[in-house]
């Protein structure tokens, strides 16, 4: 007791560093799984930051939707949102004829992406990192769970959900964060690798043998679906360079731009339908 | 001394409802800003220095942890290093005089060179390998969290001069 009294101070520290300790060594093994108690500070805190983002949302468009042209901007943005989902459609129905072979299986392959899409505002970034997560407006109570593939206005890939999936918000991991690995194909070519995050704007495509000599910059990237979380089809994005791994000389080292712009990232669709859930 | 923990720790996690709301308005306007300056290190070198090591140690675990859960990073590195630095800021802030601004604003910074440096040789350890710098961003980050931290001091000195003046 008099121990307490006199060292109350360090010995609250030595607690709560133990804590923080224990809270380490408890996550290592687990990987990027997130823990019931992570889950549950998420679940607290992601209301806030649906708050703070509706709030910078409603005065920006209080000023602009007051001051500008308010009529012509309603109209605008209803007519944005049809396009964002016009232009899914249509990369989507250009994907499926793609791999399509005769009119049964485009018939099958359509009907399963039937209401698959959900819209979604992103309403915060990674706090450490923001090549790294992004966290969106939409959740269980959505329709949305882990593992399902996220795309940006233009339908090309940003990344796919990850625990903790909140009631009504959800975390996503960009392609570009160095723990994704999205298996693709070139559009023009029989190359295949896996594109992976660098934590930063590009990413890589690895696992492509040098003694191949495939791939060239410009070569459009598109998911495979062999990894069971992405669509086959997708657009990743495009070669940016190609040279030999001096670290590893047998595999070569291809840098790949990805399609979707961080910074006008705004508005995603999350494909609530896998690879898997097909018929 | 139940009911003096007991607001302490609703305090604190007010605070951090704070800090969330500060780091999320930012991460709406810009994400890149995300790199260059800490939401949550501001909070809790603010309320360290206000309230004291016990209540700086506290809210830097509640605001370490939240910043952890809104990251793809170790859950519970974030709160280790916030912890600190929110003991850190205090324990030091009830020995010297910070209050005149130059003195005020380099102790600030120095807290939080510490606690970045910290923060990448925790991630660095725990994840075995090396941390992304962001090309050298993430250095930046101190300086304006620094920059930001005092003018916050600043600021309320000049209001409660201002008010002060008026009474």
């Amino acid at each position: 007791m008099l121990l307490w009294e006199r060292r109350r101070n360090a010995l609250v520290l030595a607690g709560l560093i133990a804590f923080h300790v224990l809270l380490i060594s408890i996550q290592i093994p687990q990987g990027s799984r997130k823990s019931y108690f992570e889950r549950g500070v998420f679940f607290v805190y992601a209301p806030v930051q649906r708050l703070a983002a509706a709030t910078v949302r409603g005065l920006g468009s209080l000023w602009s939707g007051y001051f500008d042209l308010r009529g012509v901007r309603r109209e605008n943005q209803k007519l944005k949102r049809e396009n964002f989902f016009l232009n899914q459609d249509i990369r989507f129905l250009q994907d499926r004829l793609g791999l399509a072979g005769t009119e049964a299986e485009l018939r099958a392959n359509l009907a399963a992406y039937e209401k698959t899409l959900v819209a979604a505002r992103v309403i915060g970034v990674d706090s450490v990192n923001p090549h790294q997560s992004i966290i969106i407006d939409k959740g269980r109570l959505d329709g949305l769970d882990k593992d399902m593939a996220v795309c940006d206005r233009s339908g090309a890939l940003v990344g796919r959900t990850i625990a903790p999936v909140g009631f009504k918000e959800a975390m996503v991991q960009l392609v570009t964060d160095k723990d994704s690995s999205v298996s693709v194909r070139s559009a023009s070519g029989p190359l295949t690798g896996s594109v992976m995050g660098l934590a930063a704007r590009l990413c890589e495509l690895r696992y492509v043998l040098a003694s191949a000599g495939e791939g060239k910059p410009g070569d459009e990237l598109l998911t495979t679906g062999f990894d069971k979380i992405y669509p086959a089809g997708i657009r990743v994005g495009t070669i940016q360079k190609v040279e030999r791994d001096e670290a590893s000389p047998i595999f070569l080292k291809i840098v790949v731009k990805p399609y979707f712009d961080f910074g006008t990232l705004d508005v995603v669709a999350v494909l609530t339908k896998g690879p898997g859930d097909r018929p | 001394m139940r009911e003096t923990v007991a607001t302490d720790v609703l305090r604190a996690f007010l605070g951090t409802m704070a800090a969330v709301f500060i780091y999320s308005i930012a991460g709406a306007g810009a994400p890149a800003l995300m790199v260059v300056f800490n939401a949550f290190s501001i909070v809790v070198l603010y309320f360290a220095v206000r309230r004291g090591e016990m209540f700086g140690a506290l809210l830097g675990t509640m605001c370490g942890l939240a910043q952890d859960a809104f990251s793809l990073g170790v859950f519970g590195v974030g709160g280790l290093t916030k912890t600190l630095l929110g003991f850190w800021a205090g324990y030091v802030s009830r020995r010297i005089d910070v209050v005149p601004f130059s003195r005020n604003a380099l102790f600030v910074l120095v807290m939080s060179v510490l606690e970045v440096v910290l923060w990448v040789l925790l991630t660095a350890l725990v994840r075995l390998r090396a941390v992304n710098l962001e090309g050298g961003l993430l250095f930046v980050q101190p300086v304006v969290t620094a920059v930001l931290a005092s003018s916050l001091f600043a600021l309320e000195r000049w209001i409660a001069r201002r008010s002060s003046r008026g009474a």
